[in-house]
């Protein structure tokens, strides 16, 4: 890292060297300052870097954004103007009517219905879990611990579809459950999987281990530090498994497609691949559906955004 | 590791402590044994043998493989469509995403709201982003074909030309990638100031900062995130599932999507456990690679641990 080759051995004398400087030193106006045009022009030459940043900012985010966009203005348009060349970027009318009209054929509620069906035990049950696991990793001493950390993070490189056959086999097959969401629910009554723990555990070792203490000296058991000072100091972390258990929940569609069998039971998304294979190319029927299904993902995200960009930095971080 | 445990007194304390940690434990147990490591022996186990379901199994030994690795019409394909679908994401989702962060990392207003956009993708179902890519990249009238039109080049057909495919899906995978861009987001943000200060003095220009300074200490971050996007984009199904049907061709016909098919469609139960065990192993190989070659080229402060 220090290899610069004009490194020029009196500025080095003057700075102190790389090595000494610290936070409050340079802060403390301890760096050297060439000339002040020197430092107007760097000013100048950052702000300019700046604005231009700025604006690819702004170009790369309506490219990200455009998509969305363009599946939107499709949903509100009919087919013939769908299909203008060149395509039209606004809607002449906007058709919201389409949506009246998809819904008379594709049965959002009922498959919205289905999918918080699977989706609300599953998270709450993988949210607690997976809190009970982590704080045992993190606070706890017990015989195997090293071990079954070990196994944890191993787990984290299995990719689910390894184990997918031998877990069919045993939900049909030992307990009869075909055509169930059972399959799809119980698993996240055991941890809501290894990355999710380990992201909790991460939260916990960052709570400092003297407030644990000091609630022992007061006589509070583990259970009770659990529930009253780990819970509550930890909560965004637990809004970000819950939103990330929702998204995994939200996109798995082959173990819902193995698992679900009768139309009456599909989730959105069986319901939007079917659907599709349905109509061939009555393609605001198909946006409509799609902008339908994107409102659900859209809102849960707004609403735990700030925690969840927060929790996400951590599980990056702690590594 | 595992942080030292801090004074305790007394044995009622410690029994009390290792009670209450195998109870909080139980699901982890159970999700271990039951759901992990039990099916993985079992996918092993399974595939040595002829099930397809009914019956009783017959003990075949190592023919499943020997078959999937000789006779199968699809699997080698199906083996380069994953691979060369992951790199493919793996690669653009990387650089994509660590411009965006390092743009994002600048002091300029409004930064919330363009990373809630750039996030934003990350949130949507993947069924209905398939879905709604499928008619953005339509050959007639889709408006990637505009745009190209715009630029004079002839209409391509992403998804129906095998060629063409499996790019158009990566392309998919590194704009839905915007967990990628928040983790190196933080990752930049926690690059020491003093280090960027030292070589400021030292005379380094942006340039040689970024090169010398942020990748060095980014270096862990980026492992973890090629490792992360590594491992999700081999698993790869839904694409095959929501748009292509493996098509054109077998062109996209990813491992995930062969197992499936065998499995589900065609009941071959324990012939697709081969593949699962191979895919297994194909993913142990990579991430054994990524790990072997981290010591030389990712930097941890305070050293290597």
């Amino acid at each position: 890292m220090a290899s610069f080759r004009s490194v020029s051995p009196e500025r080095a004398g003057r700075a102190g060297g790389p090595d000494v400087l610290d936070k409050k030193r340079v802060a403390g106006g301890f760096r050297p300052i060439p000339t002040r045009g020197a430092m107007k022009s760097r000013k100048r030459r950052e702000k300019v870097a700046n604005v231009l940043c700025f604006l690819l900012l702004i170009f790369f985010s309506v490219i990200c954004i455009f998509p969305i966009w363009w599946i939107f203005r499709s949903s509100l348009m009919n087919n013939a103007e769908l299909f203008l060349w060149p395509p039209r970027f606004i809607p002449k009318h906007w058709l919201f009517s389409n949506y009246a009209r998809t819904l008379k054929f594709f049965p959002f509620w009922t498959y919205l219905k289905n999918t918080m069906t699977i989706i609300v035990p599953s998270v709450l049950a993988g949210t607690i879990t997976a809190t009970m696991v982590g704080y045992a990793f993190a606070r706890l001493r017990f015989r195997g611990k090293h071990f079954f950390f070990t196994l944890c993070i191993g787990s984290m490189f299995l990719p689910t579809m390894v184990t997918l056959i031998p877990l069919y086999i045993m939900w049909t097959r030992f307990f009869h459950l075909s055509n169930s969401y059972l399959p799809l629910i119980l698993p996240y009554f055991c941890g809501g999987g290894a990355f999710n723990i380990f992201l909790i555990r991460q939260f916990i070792c960052t709570i400092p281990r003297e407030l644990d203490e000091a609630a022992t000296i007061d006589g509070a058991g583990y259970f009770r530090i659990l529930v009253s000072i780990i819970v509550p100091a930890i909560k965004s972390a637990m809004i970000v498994v819950a939103l990330l258990l929702f998204t995994t929940m939200w996109n798995d569609l082959l173990q819902q497609i193995i698992y679900i069998n009768t139309s009456e039971k599909f989730t959105i998304a069986i319901g939007l691949s079917q659907f599709k294979g349905s109509l061939k190319s009555d393609w605001s029927a198909i946006m409509c559906a799609t902008c339908m299904s994107f409102l659900p993902g859209i809102l849960f995200y707004l609403m735990g955004q700030k925690y969840f960009v927060e929790g996400i930095v951590m599980t990056g971080m702690k590594n | 590791m595992v942080k030292k445990p801090g004074q305790r007194t007394g044995r009622r304390l410690m029994s009390s402590e290792s009670r209450t940690a195998h109870l909080c434990m139980i699901p982890a147990y159970v999700g271990l044994v039951v759901l992990t490591y039990v099916p993985l022996l079992a996918v092993f186990g399974l595939s040595l043998f002829k099930w397809e379901g009914v019956g009783t199994p017959t003990w075949v030994g190592a023919a499943n493989y020997v078959r999937l690795f000789t006779r199968d019409p699809y699997f080698i394909d199906s083996v380069k469509a994953t691979v060369l679908y992951a790199l493919l994401s793996v690669f653009g989702s990387m650089i994509w995403s660590m411009v965006i962060a390092l743009l994002l990392n600048r002091r300029i207003p409004a930064r919330g709201f363009f990373r809630a956009i750039f996030y934003l993708p990350y949130v949507l179902p993947a069924m209905a982003v398939y879905l709604g890519w499928s008619w953005l990249y339509e050959s007639n009238f889709g408006l990637f074909n505009y745009i190209l039109e715009q630029f004079g080049i002839k209409k391509i057909m992403f998804l129906g030309s095998s060629s063409a495919v499996l790019p158009s899906l990566a392309l998919i995978a590194v704009w839905l990638s915007g967990n990628l861009i928040v983790i190196f987001l933080a990752g930049l943000q926690n690059v020491p100031r003093v280090y960027h200060e030292a070589a400021d003095i030292d005379g380094a220009n942006s340039w040689q900062r970024f090169w010398h300074v942020t990748v060095p200490c980014m270096t862990p971050i980026i492992f973890y995130n090629i490792l992360m996007s590594l491992i999700t984009n081999l698993q790869v199904v839904t694409p095959a599932l929501a748009l292509t049907n493996g098509g054109p061709g077998n062109s996209s016909c990813f491992m995930s999507y062969l197992m499936y098919l065998y499995a589900f469609r065609n009941g071959k139960l324990s012939y697709a456990c081969a593949i699962s065990f191979t895919f297994f192993l194909i993913i142990a190989v990579f991430t054994g690679i990524l790990f072997a070659t981290s010591k030389s080229w990712t930097y941890y402060e305070g050293g290597p641990n």
